[in-house]
């Protein structure tokens, strides 16, 4: 019995665990070795040159600029479209047919690729002719108008909301989700003990919500450590690094200026980065579940 | 548990070995021959060909130039396997990284290309240049500046820019400018009247950062001159030194004097031309390539757009053109050497330098290329660089890529606050000492 | 079987409306306006696609176009080698989602169900692959193809996709499969069946919906992505649609009008895919997420 079963499990973890090990992680290794030599990516040739790579980080400016972005990213991505996604949620859930269409318009952007939602963000936010300053214009307030990708003290956050208007719709299909489990004798008998929509859904529903906003978060975190493409195509990192994000800032110290060993140095960081938040999240995911038993 | 963990750890250090490749690089022979060699029975021989020619125009003429070489050569088929412009960095590094580059790719003339050749990545071309006798084909000038790296010839030259002071005449006549500025004083002269006259002098699109390099070359071209420069460019010389806060200095003050379109960095290059074209701006200092996106724009050289040249700022220094070189090389994992000669000797004959020059709005190298091809803007452009003491390379090509990096990066934070540019000449100085490990 | 065993909010009853008292019209009045808000950028990208780039060029991007144009998209379709890239694209994103899935299966139900020691670290660190920014393993990657002869063909994007794909699927599977009590198992191997029909008998006609949930994102993510193909093709006729979309963004390039074309032609597969699996979807996600 102890032996079958030992076998199924081997059985059954060996194609993919080869698959994940060669392909995932056998490469990260080889990252690992590339962060401890000076490698410039085109010569056959490169020297050890130990820690070299990981004090660098250490002095470098950019790269504390870059994490500074990626936790505004993180923090952002939490908040921003969660919430907009609950929001959306709560106003949709349960209104029949022109609540789906409703929901399918906020689902759209998913569809569609990071590059596509780039470009086209890089349309809206357009200094002249961009529909962000024409409709600031149109509501009188043209001291607001800026140029949003070119201004530093802007283009992160600009870069944020465009990515943040995609994301938004899948934090509202998991919330849809989290909502259908809501037991609807439960917010029946909140209104029967003469609870209003404001204490009704602070007590009863938000609680309830608690294992989709794991996954919301779960989502979010990932997405922000990961958050390149869309960056990719609206700034490149710019004006002058103040959009960088650690993925951003590792591409273009890898790709632009050739310094493959210094770039496998900040994947290793964002690596072991990512690692702790990982276990923090299964902390939470298991005290989570104490709870929900 | 232990167990597993041994296991697993075995097999990811045996994966990582064989991926690293650390110690014994993969065989390039091994790699790039199979499916593609030369068969017996007549197969034509594939040539892969990467470019970063992607723009609509770009890409159209080198798709013709491409079919007129298969169509000359029935044994010899070019593919061409490009992908956008930005991805073009990305896939030419990982491709010959891995061992596994395409026969030939267009590559920019200076720095750029001394990287890959020090990588060893690139089939020195001197036997072809010889038999061929490419000397009489080619300037000296180019043939020293953008084909010769470490001593040995490399790159085919398709197409060359200059790059000048374009202008809209209608604008400047009507703000009655009819002399076009020679001098300094001239310059800030026009530009006061254009700005008395409601027009934004000039037209800057930075938001790529690289067109504002022109001005920076340009200035310190002028003043401190280009053996300066060329020292600057290879880490001999310090951004702090007082040449390069004299030129930051000069920049400035057309900042501060308000001639420039503002918010610079929001703007491509492609809206700064359309500025000009549309009379908001008089002027952009821009390459030659302006002239190709002016004319699919329906625009009519003379008529509609001129240019005049970056002016002179201080006796005695010599009178300098500059601009980019677009050339092909042949990598030295190509396994059709012969056959990528082939393509890089078309890629010489004056028929196809023409059209490329006339569908990029770029010069011809060759020395066969009659004059009479060009429009009488780039005549006149072409007659410059023939007239100047000398061709240097724009910035981004004429230092080493990393610094260029920084570079770079300094030019799109002084175009958003130029009050603070010692800031950014230290910062700039602190990659080049990275860079040129001083 | 079955019948008994589908988890009970799969056919719940739909919740009433959450307390309607506001005034309708105030409500959907209020909505529209953020809908709108909301559409403009997709709006944008529909209108600029019926423009040429001289009428982009005069009324910018944002006007009615003129008449109703489809030489974009006909430009679009025609101009590169589109019909050849969205083949392409379906070559790599269907089987690669499938195969990811599948795998995703096979561990989830050990992580869920044929717990070991050491298992959960084994867990964690399979999960782990999720986190780093892939950009990094691009050159060990194209050595590992090169080096097979996979180099320019469609395998490695199915293979890396796939790979890729692992770590999400045993999350979510692993996070379903122990939502199905312990005791339906055991029940079955007494009764003398093996694993293999546990999962296939009893795992898996319960988790239609958290594979739905799954093959939606993975066939968004897969198919949108541009990285991997531009890396490991160099042929034209093995390129996927995204980098044709890509290549359209030149340098030069100003043909907003073709490139707006492109844009809704490559999103129009993922749209279909997600309305076709929108139900289970948001059922999936719904038990999926009961546990975390």
């Amino acid at each position: 019995m102890v032996r079958t079963r030992r076998l199924w499990t081997g059985l059954f973890l060996s194609l993919p665990l080869t698959i994940y090990i060669v392909i995932v992680v056998a490469p990260l290794l080889v990252s690992f070795y590339y962060s401890l030599t000076d490698w410039n990516g085109f010569n056959p040739e490169y020297s050890f040159v130990g820690a070299e790579n990981f004090l660098k980080i250490g002095r470098d400016p950019q790269f504390f600029g870059a994490i500074r972005n990626t936790v505004v990213w993180m923090v952002a991505a939490i908040f921003l479209p969660s919430l907009g996604g609950l929001a959306i949620a709560l106003a949709l859930n349960g209104r029949g047919f022109a609540g789906n269409i409703y929901k399918s318009l906020f689902f759209l952007p998913i569809c569609l690729s990071l590059v596509v939602i780039g470009q086209v963000w890089i349309w809206m936010y357009h200094p002249d002719w961009g529909l962000v300053n024409t409709v600031l214009s149109g509501l009188g307030l043209d001291g607001l108008r800026q140029a949003w990708l070119a201004n530093p003290q802007t283009a992160l956050w600009s870069v944020i909301i465009a990515w943040s208007w995609q994301q938004m719709g899948l934090a509202m299909v998991i919330f849809l989700a989290g909502l259908t489990s809501v037991p609807k004798e439960l917010t029946e008998a909140a209104e029967i003990d003469g609870a209003n929509y404001w204490q009704s859904l602070r007590r009863v529903v938000i609680p309830l919500l608690g294992p989709a906003t794991v996954v919301v978060i779960a989502l979010a975190i990932i997405n922000s450590l990961k958050s390149f493409d869309i960056v990719y195509v609206m700034t490149q990192g710019g004006p002058f690094h103040s959009s960088d994000t650690l993925a951003m800032f590792m591409y273009n110290e890898s790709f632009k200026k050739y310094y493959m060993g210094y770039g496998s140095a900040i994947a290793v960081v964002l690596f072991l980065i990512s690692l702790v938040l990982i276990s923090f999240y299964f902390r939470q995911v298991r005290i989570m579940n104490e709870v929900y038993d | 548990m232990k167990q597993l963990v041994w296991r697993l750890g075995a097999i990811m250090l045996l994966v990582a070995l064989a991926l690293g490749g650390c110690t014994a690089p993969v065989a390039p022979a091994a790699s790039t021959g199979g499916a593609d060699a030369p068969a017996a029975g007549g197969e034509p021989t594939k040539l892969s060909v990467i470019h970063y020619f992607s723009d609509t125009l770009g890409k159209e003429a080198m798709t013709k130039i491409l079919d007129g070489f298969a169509a000359a050569n029935p044994g010899i088929t070019p593919v061409d396997n490009s992908a956008g412009h930005e991805d073009f960095k990305t896939q030419i590094l990982v491709t010959l990284a891995g061992n596994n580059p395409p026969d030939l790719f267009s590559y920019w003339a200076g720095a750029r290309t001394q990287f890959v050749v020090d990588g060893g990545r690139l089939a020195p071309i001197d036997q072809m240049w010889a038999d061929n006798k490419l000397d009489e084909i080619i300037p000296a000038g180019i043939a020293s500046g953008a084909s010769t790296y470490s001593g040995a010839k490399y790159l085919i030259p398709l197409g060359y820019h200059y790059a000048g002071m374009f202008y809209n005449p209608k604008v400047m006549a009507e703000a009655g400018i009819t002399e076009m500025p020679t001098t300094w004083e001239e310059l800030i002269a026009a530009a006061d009247t254009l700005k008395a006259a409601g027009i934004a002098p000039f037209a800057l699109g930075s938001k790529n950062r690289w067109p504002a390099q022109f001005w920076f070359d340009y200035l310190l071209l002028r003043t401190a001159g280009p053996e300066y420069r060329a020292k600057l460019m290879a880490g001999e010389a310090a951004y702090t030194d007082p040449e390069v806060v004299a030129v930051m200095e000069k920049w400035k003050e057309l900042v501060d004097a308000g001639y420039f379109v503002a918010d610079a960095n929001a703007y491509d290059w492609t809206d700064a031309a359309d500025q000009v074209a549309n009379g908001k701006a008089a002027m952009t200092l821009m390459g030659t390539w302006i002239t190709g996106y002016w004319n699919g724009n329906e625009l009519q050289p003379g008529a509609d757009y001129d240019f005049f040249p970056f002016p002179a700022m201080q006796d005695g220094v010599p009178n300098v053109a500059l601009g980019p070189v677009d050339g092909f090389v042949m990598t030295a994992a190509s396994a059709h050497k012969p056959e990528s000669e082939k393509l890089l000797m078309y890629l010489l004959d004056p028929a196809v330098q023409a059209a490329w020059a006339q569908a990029q709005g770029a010069l011809a190298p060759s020395m066969k290329v009659d004059a009479s091809i060009y429009n009488e803007v780039m005549k006149k452009a072409s007659d410059q660089v023939a007239g100047a003491e000398g061709f240097a390379f724009n910035y981004d090509l004429a230092t080493t890529p990393p610094m260029a990096e920084g570079g770079l990066n300094m030019f799109a934070q002084f175009m958003n606050d130029p009050s603070k540019y010692s800031d950014y000449l230290a910062e700039t100085e602190n990659v080049a000492k990275e860079v040129f490990k001083k | 079987m079955t019948e008994v065993t589908r988890p009970t909010n799969a056919n719940a009853p739909r919740p009433r409306r959450v307390f309607r008292r506001w005034p309708e019209l105030l409500f959907y009045t209020l909505l529209t306006v953020i809908v709108v808000l909301y559409s403009a950028p997709g709006v944008g990208v529909i209108l600029t696609s019926f423009k040429t780039t001289e009428e982009i060029g005069r009324l910018g991007l944002w006007s009615l176009p003129e008449a109703l144009r489809v030489a974009n998209f006909t430009e679009a379709w025609t101009g590169g080698n589109v019909a050849q890239y969205a083949i392409n694209s379906f070559l790599v994103t269907i089987p690669a989602t499938i195969f990811s899935i599948a795998l995703g299966v096979l561990t989830g139900y050990v992580f869920a169900k044929l717990p070991f020691r050491g298992s959960e670290a084994l867990f964690v660190f399979v999960v782990a692959g999720m986190f780093y920014p892939p950009q990094i393993v691009l050159i060990p990657l194209f050595r590992l193809f090169n080096a097979v002869g996979l180099y320019d063909t469609l395998w490695p994007m199915i293979i890396v996709h796939t790979a890729f794909g692992i770590p999400i699927c045993t999350l979510v599977m692993r996070n379903f499969f122990s939502a199905v009590p312990n005791a339906m198992r055991e029940a079955a191997i007494i009764d003398g069946s093996n694993e293999w029909q546990v999962l296939t008998r009893i795992m898996l006609p319960v988790s239609l919906p958290a594979l739905a949930v799954l093959a939606t994102l993975q066939f968004t993510w897969i198919w949108n992505d541009f990285l991997w193909p531009i890396i490991f093709t160099q042929s034209d006729n093995m390129r996927t649609i995204m980098v044709g979309l890509a290549s359209l963004k030149g340098q030069y390039s100003v043909a907003y009008g073709v490139q707006g074309a492109m844009s809704i032609m490559a999103s129009i597969p993922t749209l279909i895919v997600f309305i076709f699996f929108q139900r289970y979807f948001i059922r999936g996600l719904t038990l999926g997420s009961v546990k975390g």
